[in-house]
């Protein structure tokens, strides 16, 4: 059963990489900002797999729960000031 | 207006303004809970302060000047600041009133009728609601400044009247 | 091995599966918006999914209630984060893929 759920978090690991060519890569900012905010959302999935592993998971909840929030408003910060820039 | 004001209600929406509307006070609520169980799970003082001044500053990119001011003012902010470091000194101070050293828990076993890891207990308690205030302040009124630049958004014309004359 | 750990697999590899579809649309789609598409709903079902297969592995308790939180959560921020960039791309004048582009 670990087996499984580390076999798990390493394909999103994965994921991870391929998400961060379209951060370096990306033509402009705004493709910039919506893969970052994918890789938080990949994050914390890999956090609770992490929790899991270690056999402690009530210690990565609050972590994990408290980076949705910041990915979220860092997603509303930066699109807000992108809007008015009008360039 | 100036700028920053002025960008915010250009860029004004129906549905974040409704979403952050419903989220706000649970996030809040989140805040709280890990100011509480800062001495078993992560968190503490520090970091509840931090979620609770996020959470502001959602409040003021999504809603404007006007209404954020309504609920924390920066005058509001500057007291609540100070307020937080009477709290953790004060504690301190009274440990060190009741003939032990400074943020010495034990001693407020005398006044509260708790024994002694009990007093210790909630002495930390206290110490961390104190860092709480003065961080959400210090994060809310440091994010006006510097997005606002010192300037509010109603007195702009009375700098502008005074230069000119 | 039982009902509910046959279940909390089976949950988590669709979660894989759907994060693994969103990742390869974010990389492969022609324009901006064509890849908000993808990320957008791609990964909230994704989260939601994986995070069900999670709480379903800790069973009732504090800490599987604690994980539906954080996945009722992500179901309603990560949309409205996604139009709040999208409406931001619009009015900074990013252009939509046009079909005339390609030469074929």
């Amino acid at each position: 059963m670990d087996y499984f759920f580390a076999a798990v978090g390493l394909c999103l690991c994965m994921l991870v990489l391929l998400a961060l060519y379209r951060v370096v890569f990306g033509p402009g900012i705004f493709n910039r900002v919506a893969a970052i905010s994918a890789i938080g959302t990949k994050t914390l999935v890999i956090l609770l797999i992490f929790g899991l592993l270690y056999q402690r998971i009530d210690m990565f909840i609050d972590i994990s729960m408290v980076y949705a929030l910041l990915n979220f408003i860092g997603c509303v910060a930066a699109a807000k000031y992108l809007e008015s820039r009008q360039e | 207006m100036n700028g920053f004001a002025e960008m915010i209600i250009k860029t004004e929406d129906i549905i974040v303004k409704t979403i952050a509307r419903i989220l706000i006070p649970f996030i809040q609520l989140f805040s709280l809970y890990v100011i509480m169980h800062g001495h078993y799970s992560p968190g503490g003082g520090f970091q509840g302060g931090v979620i609770m001044g996020a959470s502001l500053v959602l409040l003021f990119l999504t809603h404007g000047y006007e209404e954020s001011k309504e609920r924390m003012s920066e005058k509001a902010a500057i007291l609540f600041s100070s307020t937080g470091v009477l709290i953790y000194s004060g504690i301190g101070l009274l440990c060190l009133l009741l003939l032990g050293n400074y943020l010495d828990y034990g001693r407020l076993s005398l006044i509260l009728n708790v024994d002694l890891a009990h007093a210790r207990s909630l002495g930390i308690l206290g110490v961390e609601i104190g860092v709480g205030f003065a961080v959400m302040a210090v994060m809310f009124s440091i994010f006006l400044d510097i997005s606002t630049g010192g300037i509010e958004p109603g007195e702009e014309k009375k700098n502008e009247k005074a230069s000119t004359r | 091995m039982s009902f509910m750990t046959v279940l909390s697999i089976l949950c988590l590899l669709g979660g894989f599966f759907f994060f693994f579809t969103a990742t390869i649309g974010l990389l492969r789609f022609p324009d901006f918006f064509t890849r908000l598409h993808a990320t957008g709903k791609g990964d909230t079902l994704a989260v939601f999914l994986s995070l069900l297969g999670l709480a379903f592995y800790e069973g009732i308790s504090l800490t599987g209630l604690k994980i539906l939180i954080i996945a009722i959560f992500m179901f309603i921020a990560q949309p409205t984060a996604t139009h709040a960039i999208s409406r931001a791309g619009m009015r900074s004048g990013v252009k939509p893929w046009m079909k005339e582009n390609i030469e074929s």
